[in-house]
């Protein structure tokens, strides 16, 4: 098959199997590496953790974790009393905009239960049990080789390490990892092994780099966890660069089901919006994803995250970005927008869907949905650059209103955004 | 209470690995009446959280909340309870621990105990120091000896050379003025090495202390550079033992290096044969090592590796490509001297020159090889 770019706006792409799948180095001899259902005892809280990396929720309360250390993705069967309702927790005021602090001070906070100091904690990623709407992090003491690896509830403000070498668990080996030693310009190549995680109809969906030629990848897992993982490499089109890019892993994923059909849309650094019907993500594949969307040069995703708005029931697609806004596209127009052509020259964008991109107001380090009305976010504001908070930021246009200067702030300045008519308005929801 | 109290209620740290992690604090000494409330209780650990705490000492609290305390579990073992914290008690972090059994309950009269504690990082620390060369390494030194160099295995810290370093005579006596003592100790930049000079003006005939005191060694008399043990090292430690050189002094060299008489044993072309000069009375060890350099005929300057030994009676280069033909330069710098402080163009101790102070500094000398 051809790997001639595609210059017409057609909805083909290339699906290049591999009929000898070894001799591009893809094939996984004997499938999975290794699969465990049994707890491996490294005793302590860190359960079987080597690393805490991203986290996700799969089905009926198994909160995975991805651990790029061990090369290994977790499942903890989280019983009940692991799992405490923070329904009842006020989250803010809705109608005005005022979020509320969960924790001030998360990170002084962590190193104070971890027995360290603030420079020594890591929070890797953040993730929302939706059902109790209890929060969890992926938390590291240390940033060198030893770091310590765990998993950190939140319970009505309070920190809570989770017990993991008492919690139910599976896990299962990525194969092909690259070498600890081996380096990209600027990072280890093993900070990308795994760069994202989510959980969809029964099957664990990894992205990140392995050490071969193609080298970002996909994953397909079983959950359940069994033998049958499919693997296969993707590759892009990326305007910014004017190149076919095989090795820039998918930075973020989500999967959602539209027109009947699921897909898989990837965000990349720099920063292309990809898009991949499930149906092509087969074992041994090589699959070119259609670019829909240039969010614009010189800047990394960090969360991206779909949500209902509660102001028009449409649902809209939000990537979180390091340098810049955020940006949120219709959901509709994610399945219907026409992939961008290939082959061209650099073209710094925004392109695609780029060009309909809404940037929203939010700086954050981690971002969730926590429930209809709000996100919950890890972040630093500028007022308190010394500490990170854990807070409520009200959907759908992500603005904290008590953390801006205003004319309406003044008391009698205007209001028309009826504000004082519902000031102390709490409300959980 | 029915049993006696053998010893009062304290806090302990541990720093060792036990199977329940490495480090732990504990209250010891706890007491009948406490074991027994504490075994008796369904869920201690909820208790003990108010009980028994531990805290990082240095985090400053934000926005006056509370911090949380370091998580943990606790351990009852006979009379002691133990805290043994999730994560391992980190090196250098400063920590709080507290005990106020008071909540307890009613037979309890102990009041709360603190302890402010951290583990010291552990140094890996090398083996002991000590003296591993005195040069020069000959045992019969000239009686116009300048300059010695103490060689340590580690690097060293200053100041306790006056008090450790001294030369001895035949009695083990102190030679008294006859080490010079500079202001500020001569060592070099990697603090492993330290210079120690006879006193120049004792040396120097025809200067005050010469004429005072005469020559600080004597023809024929036998002497001890003593090093104590005393010095202390990088890491703060005294050297594993002293050590002593024990010397003979002969005939004072008065002359500048003949470097035209020295005996050069030329290298075979195309090998890697070192290229080897002999002296006829030691030179200094140190200038040995940086003064002389070979060139080859279009003056570049040839790589390779220079060992001095025979009692820094033989320098020998090595170079790291095999010779080729021609014709090389033996440059020898004019910062070179023999034991003595003579140098390749005048004697340390001369007479005074008479007429005008003209002095001629040529830029080194040199000697030629020729390969074919």
């Amino acid at each position: 098959m051809s790997e001639k770019p595609i210059t017409s706006g057609h909805s083909r792409r290339d699906i290049l199997r591999f009929a000898a799948a070894s001799a591009v180095g893809l094939a996984l001899p004997g499938g999975l590496s290794a699969v465990s259902n049994a707890p491996v005892a490294h005793g302590g809280p860190s359960g079987p953790l080597r690393s805490a990396g991203v986290l996700t929720f799969g089905p009926n309360n198994v909160l995975l974790v991805g651990d790029i250390t061990g090369a290994t993705i977790h499942a903890f069967a989280l019983r009940d009393k692991d799992l405490t309702s923070q329904t009842d927790l006020i989250s803010g005021n809705f109608h005005n905009f005022e979020g509320r602090d969960h924790v001030v001070g998360l990170d002084q906070k962590l190193a104070a239960l971890f027995g360290t100091t603030v420079d020594k904690i890591v929070i890797s990623d953040l993730a929302v049990h939706q059902p109790t709407e209890q929060i969890f992090l992926s938390v590291e003491r240390g940033r060198g080789t030893d770091a310590i690896p765990a998993i950190v509830k939140v319970n009505h403000g309070q920190l809570e390490i989770l017990e993991l070498d008492s919690i139910p668990h599976s896990q299962v080996s990525l194969p092909n990892e690259p070498d600890s030693k081996a380096m990209l310009e600027f990072d280890p190549q093993q900070m990308y092994a795994i760069t994202d995680l989510k959980y969809y109809n029964g099957e664990v969906f990894v992205t990140g780099i392995t050490n071969q030629r193609f080298a970002s990848t996909v994953y397909r897992i079983p959950y359940p966890f069994n033998a049958n993982m499919a693997t296969c490499t993707v590759e892009i089109w990326h305007p910014v660069h004017g190149e076919f890019e095989t090795r820039a892993p998918i930075i973020r994923q989500v999967i959602r089901e539209l027109n009947g059909e699921p897909y898989l849309f990837g965000v990349y650094g720099c920063t292309p919006l990809v898009r991949f019907p499930l149906s092509v993500l087969k074992d041994g594949a090589h699959v070119r994803g259609d670019l829909i969307g240039e969010l614009g040069y010189g800047a990394n995703p960090l969360d991206m995250l779909t949500f209902t708005s509660p102001a028009d029931s449409k649902d809209y697609l939000l990537v979180t970005i390091d340098t810049r806004s955020a940006s949120q596209i219709a959901v509709s127009e994610l399945a219907s927008a026409p992939p961008q052509p290939t082959g061209g020259g650099i073209d710094f964008g925004p392109g695609g869907l780029g060009r309909a991109q809404r940037a929203l107001p939010i700086k954050a380090e981690h971002i969730a949905i926590l429930n209809s009305k709000w996100a919950v976010l890890i972040w630093r504001h500028p007022k308190t650059t010394y500490r990170l908070d854990l807070s409520t930021l009200a959907l759908p246009y992500f603005f904290e209103r008590k953390d801006g200067m205003s004319e309406m702030n003044w008391p009698n300045g205007p209001d028309p955004f009826h504000y004082r008519e519902h000031r102390n308005e709490l409300s959980n929801q | 209470m029915n049993a006696p109290v053998v010893c009062q209620l304290t806090l302990r740290v541990s720093s060792a690995s036990s199977p329940h992690g490495p480090g732990s604090v504990s209250a010891c000494c706890l007491g009948p009446d406490l074991v027994a409330f504490l075994t008796s209780c369904a869920r201690p650990n909820e208790l003990l959280k108010s009980v028994f705490r531990v805290t990082v000492a240095q985090v400053p609290s934000p926005e006056g909340d509370r911090l949380p305390d370091v998580s943990g579990r606790y351990l009852l073992l006979e009379d002691e309870l133990g805290f043994i914290p999730h994560f391992p008690f980190e090196r250098d972090v400063k920590y709080r621990a507290t005990f106020d059994p008071r909540p307890l309950g009613a037979p309890l009269t102990a009041e709360s105990l603190n302890l402010e504690f951290f583990i010291p990082s552990e140094q890996k620390a090398p083996a002991l120091t000590e003296v591993t060369h005195i040069f020069p390494s000959c045992d019969l030194l000239p009686e116009n000896l300048l300059r010695l160099y103490v060689c340590f295995s580690n690097s060293m810290q200053r100041g306790r050379a006056l008090k450790e370093i001294s030369l001895l005579d035949s009695h083990g006596q102190p030679v008294a003025d006859a080490l010079y003592r500079p202001p500020v100790e001569l060592w070099d930049r990697s603090m492993r090495h330290l210079t120690v000079l006879l006193d120049p003006g004792r040396l120097k005939r025809w200067v005050g202390p010469n004429v005072e005191l005469g020559l600080p060694l004597k023809v024929g008399q036998k002497y001890t550079l003593d090093i104590g043990s005393g010095m202390i090292d990088l890491h703060g430690r005294p050297l594993r033992e002293r050590f002593r050189k024990d010397f003979v002094v002969g005939d004072p060299v008065r002359e500048r290096i003949p470097v035209e008489h020295w005996k050069i044993l030329a290298p075979v072309t195309a090998s890697r044969q070192a290229l080897v000069l002999m002296f006829a009375s030691p030179l200094d060890w140190a200038l040995l090592q940086q003064t002389i350099t070979i060139e080859s005929a279009d003056g570049l300057v040839i790589d390779g590796q220079v060992v001095v030994d025979q009692h820094e009676r033989r320098w020998s280069f090595t170079p790291t490509s095999p010779w080729v033909t021609g014709v090389y330069q033996i440059r020898v710098g004019s910062g070179l001297e023999d034991v003595c402080g003579n140098n390749i163009t005048e004697a340390f101790d001369r007479p005074l020159r008479k007429g005008p102070n003209l002095v001629t500094r040529i830029n080194g000398s040199s000697l030629i090889f020729q390969l074919i």
